[in-house]
């Protein structure tokens, strides 16, 4: 439990609708613990993506508390936890998430300007380099077929070196193949930054690489299987 | 974030295209209104020290008595130049001969006049040419009439008073004469120094002493300040306004219309800014979500893009003053050979009107969307629908109060604010629902059409709420397109209808009976003269209804000044009125009026109270001017007694008279019926009009009539023609930024809403609609967007141009159904060609490229 560096606890997530309100999700708790590798699973509209944007502080949830890196981010507000995933976060979506308008180098550099790095060009070409993609720093996204710009999007990721990364859906959104090949560069680069893990996925194969796996039904955890890195506390 | 990511930001952005719009609005905000105060403010300073020439300074100090040494001290210690004048009238005769004639002797001192320039002529009615000189001591000028009315030629001796001079030019023109239209007398120019020599300042004399004033209005107004409590009864102050109402006026107008000109920029300029700054930050709702997954935190979101905006707003209000610089000096290039005024450098306002103009867009029209961004759910990356930015109320909270502000700041009057801002809610609020009416009107008719029309119909319903405001801004960019354009014509038309080709610019006087058929046979034979000499005789009004006049007045005085609060107007204040509004009325000295009896109502006269009379009339009657009669408690039906020569008289008042006094015909506030003054000694007057070519014809007259006196005013009316001429080019060219500004947010707007339809039409392209299905789409829903905007504009137009006209401008006003065809065409056509030159490239690429990029 000590070496925990993501916990959830009760966590209630509902959503008011036109026809009342809707659980999204419904008393969850977990612990994660530093450098572990987590698949979240689930049917769509089970409830994975917002249970990935309240860890990851992106959203709040109803109720229910989580704590990152050691601080309570339930408590904080919008300032306070950017500086979290500032400094403690990265993140890989399904649909990239680039900036059309800069280019692949801009890209990665992004986050690294954020924190004021002064070798944000140099660190920012070397993990391009890393991804493989060395000759296209000055290329724009729409100028990248779909696995290069997430291997843009993973080298932005790592480049500002988490502690978590949170990937939902890396390869949704690519053909089979490719999508292997930015699975294999995740969890390659991954083990060696000894960053935590947190995928969010319907794919049973990219989950099954995982060491853990939450599955989730209707906002629901169903009990853990297999045991023990995660627990349900 | 640091200045140098907040720079490095900036330049991807403009890289990548992000900032072009909001950039292009800004330099035209800012090039629109420095270019349009940097022309105004260089012709103004020309106007004003063209029209100043109209008082030989910048202000004058009038008195009937010599003018305080202190006022001199206190003028030259603020740094002002002064001149000293005397006028007086004074019998002047031929040295050699018996001949003698009154003139107007005008004593000045060196330097006079301090504005504009004297004219002199080698022969009496010769060419003249401008002169920098004046007499030499112990030397006079005079009029071309005095030389044969006294027999003289240019080198002969003249008395005045007690001393002679020798005449060494002939005078063809002086600036201030505007002042004193009317007087009689030909003029005799001579120096200062020499006026104690002739000992004609005697106590009694009727002597008028004038300083003239020229400095900066600063200096000036400071004078003004120091001796305002000294002025009163005795001195007046007087500047261009009073010196000549006609001008006056027009330079009044003017400055409005420019004002407004400029206020419409600004709005105009801050509707692109505002759509400019909202495109931007739409397409910035991705880019702001992924910053705040990598760490941004929101006050980091929202520095950044203030930073950013600042940076769009130096380079923007930058380039923007160099724009403005350049257009300006484009426009004076090109009109340069119309206007032959040297314009003289602009002060520092207009660059700083220009960068504060800028700024303040900025902050009211640009700020709120990006402030907007701040909030942006960095959820946003997961879920696209998530976050809108701020809520409308915010922006059209700020843009409203950055109109205002910059309304009141630029027009400096809470008048036109007032009527512009009153204008915008009616108009927004009639705009909006009409709007919508032409909308769902437009899906009915949109059943029956063909598919082109069809699915432009289909579009614009679809997204109803975009496109009521994309009307609207369509129509109030129309709108304030045509107000300018509805409001300068109405102007125009009436500067040149005050003073029409042909107007009479000579009188004739003093034309004894005897004299007054073969005048009349010479004028018509020679020139297209076809008026009637007035007869004039002079007399005064002793008796109202028995009343002793005086007491009368004291009686009346109170009714006519509200119950006196404006307390009292002394007698010499009528005098100068008669004095200004000369015509036939002349100076009022002693009481004495010009009175004339006609048959017929004068032209340009309206009879506003009882009836003209007719010519079987069995008593006496009288016709009296409105104010005149006003002004002493008369009205009809009050028996006057007049006197004539000693000779009493007695007329019923018939009717009150409303007199056009600009009109430069013969103009009277006592007209008798024609039987009433029969056997009293008359002379006659009247007015003519002669081209320049014409005027030689002067000495034939006056060497046939000696005895009559020509009063050539076609100086004067030549000067306030030129004046008001470049007035009006003045307003057509504001008129044509004003227009470039509106075009700019045409294409603002378009830009705006483009890619919204082009998503939709490369979806429509993808499923096999063919590109000149969505060609003529777009187009057509451009153009019925452009008819709706001008139906919506043409109201709004007309509207507010009667507001205008009747409350700023005091003009007539009518509808204008020319526009109501016009405003939609215009709108149409306008709206589908930019449309369609906004749209073009895009609808030419392949869908896929399309749906990526939007």
């Amino acid at each position: 439990m000590s070496a925990s560096i993501l916990r959830a606890s009760a966590l209630v997530k509902r959503v008011p609708t036109a026809e009342g309100e809707l659980t999204i999700l419904d008393d969850i708790h977990l612990s994660i613990d530093s450098g572990a590798q987590i698949a979240v699973v689930g049917e769509s509209g089970s409830g994975k993506t917002t249970l990935l944007g309240i860890l990851a502080g992106l959203d709040l949830p109803t109720s229910g508390e989580v704590w990152l890196d050691g601080e309570q981010i339930t408590s904080m507000d919008e300032e306070q936890r950017a500086r979290v995933r500032a400094r403690s976060v990265g993140f890989v979506f399904q649909s990239f998430q680039l900036i059309d308008s800069l280019t692949a180098l801009e890209n990665v550099m992004l986050p690294l300007e954020l924190r004021g790095d002064g070798q944000a060009k140099d660190d920012a070409l070397e993990y391009l380099d890393r991804v493989g993609l060395a000759e296209r720093t000055t290329h724009y996204p729409r100028q990248l077929s779909g696995g290069e710009q997430q291997r843009v999007a993973i080298a932005r990721a790592f480049a500002s070196r988490p502690r978590v990364l949170f990937a939902d859906e890396p390869t949704g959104n690519l053909d089979t193949a490719t999508g292997g090949r930015v699975a294999d560069l995740l969890f390659d680069l991954n083990r060696e930054a000894g960053t935590t893990l947190v995928l969010v996925t319907h794919d049973a194969a990219l989950a099954s690489r995982c060491g853990d796996v939450i599955t989730l039904e209707a906002g629901r955890m169903r009990a853990p299987a297999p045991e023990p890195r995660v627990a349900a506390t | 974030m640091t200045v140098s990511l907040v720079l490095r930001f900036a330049a991807r952005d403009w890289r990548a295209g992000e900032l072009r719009l909001l950039l292009a609005a800004l330099l035209l905000a800012v090039g629109a209104v420095s270019a349009i105060s940097l022309f105004v403010d260089r012709l103004q300073r020309a106007l004003i020290a063209e029209s100043t020439t109209f008082l030989g300074a910048d202000r004058t100090i009038d008195s009937s008595r010599a003018i305080p040494d202190r006022f001199r001290e206190l003028a030259a210690g603020e740094g002002l130049a002064t001149v000293d004048i005397i006028s007086f009238p004074s019998m002047v005769s031929a040295a050699s001969a018996e001949a003698s004639q009154l003139a107007s002797v005008k004593a000045v001192e060196a330097g006079y006049p301090l504005r504009g320039i004297l004219r002199i002529a080698e022969e009496p009615f010769g060419d003249s040419e401008f002169t920098d000189a004046l007499p030499a001591l112990g030397e006079v000028w005079m009029d071309s009439r005095l030389f044969p009315a006294l027999g003289l030629a240019v080198g002969d001796r003249v008395s005045v008073g007690y001393a002679e001079f020798t005449v060494s030019g002939v005078l063809a023109a002086e600036p201030d004469r505007g002042g004193s239209f009317f007087d009689f007398a030909p003029r005799l120019l001579m120096r200062a120094e020499d006026v104690p020599a002739t000992r004609v300042i005697q106590p009694g004399s009727r002597i008028s002493y004038r300083l003239q004033l020229a400095g900066d209005d600063e200096a000036l107004g400071a004078l003004y300040r120091s001796i305002e409590g000294e002025l009163r009864p005795n001195y007046r102050w007087r500047n261009i306004r009073d010196a000549n109402a006609r001008i006056g006026r027009a330079l009044e107008r003017a400055e409005s219309f420019l004002l407004l000109g400029g206020l419409l920029a600004v709005l105009l300029a801050g509707i692109a800014v505002a759509l400019g700054a909202n495109r931007y930050a739409r397409r910035h709702f991705d880019h702001v979500a992924v910053l705040k997954t990598l760490g941004a935190t929101p006050q980091e979101i929202q520095w950044g893009y203030t930073g950013v905006l600042l940076v769009v707003g130096i380079v923007g209000a930058l380039l923007g003053l160099v724009l403005g610089a350049l257009v300006h000096l484009g426009i004076i290039a090109a009109i340069g050979s119309y206007l032959p005024i040297e314009l003289p450098m602009p002060g520092p306002r207009p660059v700083f009107v220009g960068l504060i103009t800028g700024f303040i867009c900025l902050l009211a029209f640009a700020l709120p969307p990006l402030l907007g961004l701040r909030g942006i759910s960095p959820m946003r990356v997961i879920r696209r629908d998530l976050g809108a930015g701020v809520g409308p109320a915010v922006t059209y909270g700020f843009a409203a109060a950055g109109s205002l502000g910059l309304l009141i700041w630029y027009s400096g009057s809470f008048f036109l604010t007032f009527w512009a801002l009153l204008g915008a809610v009616v108009a927004g609020g009639v705009f909006a629902t009409l709007a919508l009416l032409l909308l769902r009107g437009g899906r009915v008719l949109g059943m029956q059409a063909g598919s082109t029309w069809r699915l432009a119909l289909a579009g614009l319903q679809r997204r109803y709420r975009e496109n009521v405001a994309q009307i609207m801004i369509f129509g109030i960019a129309i709108m304030l397109l045509l107000i300018m354009l509805l409001v300068r014509t109405a102007l125009i038309d009436e500067w040149r209808a005050q003073i029409p080709e042909r107007t009479p610019n000579h009188f004739l006087m003093n034309v004894s009976p005897d004299d007054a058929r073969g005048v009349q046979d010479l004028l018509t034979s020679r020139t297209d003269y076809e008026d009637q000499l007035f007869p004039m005789i002079r007399g005064r009004i002793t008796l109202v209804n028995d009343v002793g006049v005086r007491e009368w007045r004291r009686q009346h005085r109170r009714d006519y000044y509200g119950g006196g609060e404006r307390g009292e107007r002394d007698d010499d204040d009528d005098d100068d009125d008669d004095g200004d509004r000369g015509g036939g009325g002349g100076p009022g000295g002693g009481g004495e009026r010009n009175l004339t009896f006609s048959a017929n109502l004068p032209d340009k006269n309206v009879v506003v109270d009882g009836e003209w009379w007719t010519d079987d009339a069995d008593q006496a009657l009288v016709s009296i001017e409105d104010d005149y009669a006003a002004s002493r408690g008369l009205s009809v039906g009050d028996v006057l007694t007049f006197d004539v020569g000693g000779v009493p008289f007695t007329a019923t008042v018939s009717n009150l008279r409303r007199v056009e006094w600009d009109s430069l015909q013969p103009n009277f506030f006592i007209i008798l019926s024609p039987g009433a003054l029969e056997g009293f000694p008359a002379t006659y007057m009247t007015s003519f009009y002669l081209t320049p070519e014409q005027k030689p014809f002067l000495n034939e007259l006056l060497s046939n009539y000696p005895t009559i006196t020509v009063i050539e005013v076609d100086n004067i009316i030549a000067q306030v023609r030129s004046i008001i001429d470049r007035v009006s080019q003045a307003v057509e060219l504001v008129l044509f930024l004003v227009l470039g500004a509106g075009i700019l947010v045409l294409i603002a707007s378009i830009q705006s809403s483009r890619d919204l339809r082009l998503k939709e039409h490369a979806l429509l392209r993808a499923l096999g609609g063919t590109r000149r299905l969505i060609s003529g789409a777009l187009v057509s829903e451009f153009a019925i967007l452009g008819a709706f905007a001008g139906i919506v504009a043409v109201v709004g137009a007309e509207i507010t141009v009667y507001a205008l006209n009747s409350r700023v401008f005091e003009l007539g006003t009518d509808l204008h159904p020319q526009l109501w065809v016009a405003g939609p065409l215009f709108g149409m056509l306008v709206i589908a060609a930019v449309g369609y030159l906004g749209t073009r490239k895009l609808v030419h690429s392949p869908p896929a490229t399309v749906l990526r990029e939007v």
